[in-house]
């Protein structure tokens, strides 16, 4: 188990309700795989510092930016992030390990 | 805003007075603290140099980690070419 830091930026036409149970749909492979969410963080609508295209090639000016953290295996971390760039609700995603450096 | 700035060159340099709480930040660099990443990149988004930002090896190892994280997170734009349209 590790400690892991995700952070999703989701499309902003998303509904305002449906983006927690969009998160939520997300982070049930982390839980399914033994690990557990310690902190989820949406920041909200936020404007980015460039427009971005989108997987079905519509561009974005902003973004739902939500941060959480997670202990959870590198397995479980690698198959969130994997599903959730599938997914076209996700514009983008990263994960960071906090405790290095 | 970073203290040393391309206007500042060749001037005699201040004496550098030891900010804890921005060494503090510093420590831990973390790439959503965009205020403190951007006092390390120009009005174009480029990262400042370490002559010009003032920072150990370590710390401008980290800022320009945090600021390439930040960047593909759109928290802070690329280098924009055109002159004058520093976002």
């Amino acid at each position: 188990m590790r400690q892991y830091e995700v952070m999703v930026i989701l499309d902003p036409d998303l509904d305002e309700r449906s983006i927690a149970p969009a998160l939520e749909g997300f982070l049930k492979v982390i839980r399914d795989l033994g690990g557990s969410i310690e902190k989820n963080d949406i920041w909200g609508r936020r404007r980015l510092a460039y427009e971005i295209k989108t997987k079905s090639g519509k561009k974005v000016s902003e973004g739902i930016y939500a941060v959480v953290d997670v202990q959870a295996t590198p397995d479980a971390v690698k198959e969130f992030d994997r599903q959730a760039n599938l997914s076209e609700t996700v514009v983008r995603t990263k994960v960071i390990r906090p405790d290095q450096r | 805003m970073p203290r040393y700035t391309a206007a500042d060159r060749g001037k005699p340099r201040k004496k550098k007075r030891p900010d804890r709480a921005l060494a503090a930040r510093l420590e831990h660099v973390d790439y959503k603290d965009t205020d403190l990443l951007r006092m390390f990149i120009s009005d174009r988004g480029k990262i400042r140099s370490r002559r010009v930002s003032g920072l150990s090896v370590r710390q401008q190892h980290a800022i320009a980690r945090a600021v390439k994280n930040a960047r593909e997170m759109a928290l802070l734009p690329y280098a924009s070419a055109s002159k004058g349209s520093g976002r």
